[in-house]
This record gives structure tokens, sequence and C-alpha cells, in this order.
């Protein structure tokens, strides 16, 4: 089955952002979840979020070059 | 009203009899020797899952249990109960947990049916402990609740995930699900004596029966292609050879090897007080 890459998004309280606390690999949204819960929820976050890396958009570059 | 108070509020606590004393200690005890021997087997598919994230939640599941087993035990100190021997000093016979803990798995499917039905099996019997009369229980469950809402997450995705995964792997899903069913559903017990006066003094909230529907209706949308629901509900249960104070066939017991390994055998020389 195809693997996605989800990066995983937490906050210690209300109103801090959001912090990169790592990645995972799953087949899907729902395990993706899972995963990540079972993974990373050794600190008590606050909140906690995935999101598949090739649903990021770059902005510009570590050359400060807008991407196209 | 906050606070404890409240809890006070919503179920009297109830003067346990004898009877009822001792239906309260084996059903603790049930679910503890449950959790203990599940924890294990979550445990021994960490290095073998089908992936690092699904052993990594194999981790995360069996600390969850061996959590609970442990505040379970402890819950067995009011009934008079030497909680180190119960943990240490047991021989196979003696334990009470679910049979089909029994044994280890042998595939990733069978684990996961262990994870999404077993685990949830156990879940819906604690969820009838959450407004308990018996005051240690309903201060207990709630959070043992909560942290089993992964596990039945990750079950329920994997048996999706298997039915979906080609011929083979829902072939497997469903042989385990088929197999590992009736035991669960025996598990709940007889609707007894027993059953009722713990219904009846607010210990327990729920018949037998009603814990079998709820099993039935929460597993039937991950069964999705593995079994008929409808099937599972028919299954025709006995109690002939069932001991309702272990909630196990009588004559039947985890191995040995197990048992060593639950108890920490190897390694008690190291345990200090």
């Amino acid at each position: 089955m195809d693997m996605t890459v989800y990066e995983v998004f937490a906050r210690k309280s209300r109103g801090e952002p959001l912090k990169h606390i790592g990645n995972l690999n799953a087949p899907d949204d729902e395990l993706a979840r899972v995963y990540a819960f079972q993974t990373y929820d050794e600190e008590k976050w606050f909140d906690m979020w995935v999101v598949p890396r090739d649903r990021m958009i770059e902005v510009f570059n570590s050359e400060r070059q807008p991407v196209a | 009203m906050a606070g404890p108070g409240h809890l006070g509020q919503s179920a009297r606590d109830v003067e346990l009899d004898d009877s009822l004393r001792d239906a309260v200690r084996d059903l603790i005890l049930c679910l503890a020797d449950s959790k203990r021997l599940l924890g294990m087997r979550y445990a021994e598919w960490i290095l073998g899952a089908p992936e690092l994230e699904a052993g990594i939640a194999c981790a995360s599941m069996a600390q969850d249990e061996w959590g609970h087993a442990r505040l379970l035990y402890a819950l067995l100190k009011d009934f008079g109960a030497d909680v180190e021997r119960i943990e240490h000093g047991r021989e196979p016979g003696e334990y009470c947990n679910l049979a089909a803990l029994d044994a280890a798995p042998e595939s990733w499917p069978e684990l996961t049916a262990l994870n999404a039905l077993a685990d949830t099996a156990l879940t819906i019997q604690l969820e009838a402990l959450n407004a308990s009369s018996y005051l240690p229980l309903r201060q207990r469950v709630q959070k043992l609740v909560a942290e089993e809402q992964f596990h039945c997450a990750h079950g329920a995705a994997w048996l999706r995930r298997l039915a979906a995964g080609g011929p083979a792997a829902r072939a497997a899903g469903t042989a385990a699900v088929r197999s590992l069913m009736p035991a669960l559903l025996q598990w709940f017990g007889p609707e007894s004596q027993r059953a009722t006066a713990l219904s009846r003094a607010g210990v327990v909230g729920a018949l037998p029966g009603d814990l079998r529907d709820r099993l039935l209706r929460r597993v039937a949308p991950w069964l999705t292609d593995l079994a008929d629901p409808e099937q599972l509900a028919r299954i025709a249960i006995s109690y002939d050879d069932f001991d309702e104070a272990s909630r196990r066939p009588r004559g039947t017991s985890p191995d040995a090897a197990t048992i060593a390994r639950i108890r920490g055998d190897k390694n008690r020389a190291f345990l200090m007080d």
C-alpha cells in the first residue's frame, strides 16, 4: 500500500504557536492520527495536528527565491 | 456542583455484602489479568509489526494496559488481597484473564483482531463501571476508558486496512475475527444471579446481554467486508463449562511460559523493596 509522509505539529497550551514535533509514515489519514497520538503523546500536549508533507506549499526556499 | 461531591450524588456508595464483595473482587481481577496479558500480547509485536509506526503503537498500548492492570490490582487491597502475590506469585491456573489471550497471536491479523475486538470488549466492561456504586472503581475507570480511545482506533483502522488489502489479507482478517468473537461474547458471562446482583446494586451499570449487544454494535462498522455482523450476533454461546468467577472455560489456563514472563520470574533477583 502507498505510504504518505505526514508532518506532526502540536502545542503546549492555548494560544501558543504550533510547533513541528516530527513526522511519520501512514497509509491514510485515519492511521496517521492514531500513529501521531501513539508516537508523540508522551508529553502532555494541548492539541496535535498532522498534515501530509506533499500538501505543504513552499513559499520561498532557503535562498529566499520565490517558488513558482 | 463540581468535584467529588458531584460524583457522590450520581450514585450511592454501596455497602457490599459478602457475596457481592466476592463478585466485585472477581470482576476486578478478571479485568486486571486480562489487561496484563493483553499488554504482553501487544509487547510481543513491538518488533514484528508490519511498519515501524505500528510497532510504536504496540509499545504505547502495552504501556497503557500494564498501567491499567497495576491500578486495578491495587484495588484488590481493599478486599484483603496480597497484591504482591497476585502480581508475582500465582500459578497459571489462578489467572482469570480472557481465555482468548492465553496463546500468543501467530499473525498480525490475529493481533489486529485482539486489538480491535478484545480490547474493545474490556473497554465496554469498564465503561459499565463509569457510574459504579463502588466508589474506588468509579473514581478510576474514567481515566482508563479515556486512555483506551486510540487503542480501538488503531484496531479499527487496521481491520479496515486488512479488508482493503487484497484476498489473502481479507481472508486472514475474516478468519481472525470469526475465531475470536465467540470467546468475547462468552466472556461477558451468563445472565446469572451474580450478574443480576451486581447490576441491581449499581456496581455494574448493565447486564451481560447488554454488554454483548454493545460490543456487536460498536465493532460492526469496522467489519465491512470481513464478517457479517448479523451472523456474529447469532453465534450460540454455551455456559456449560464456564466458570463464572474467573470468566473462563473450566480446566483451561494460560501456559506456564506465558505466566513465567508475566510474573517476571527471570528477573526476580533484581526486584527491590
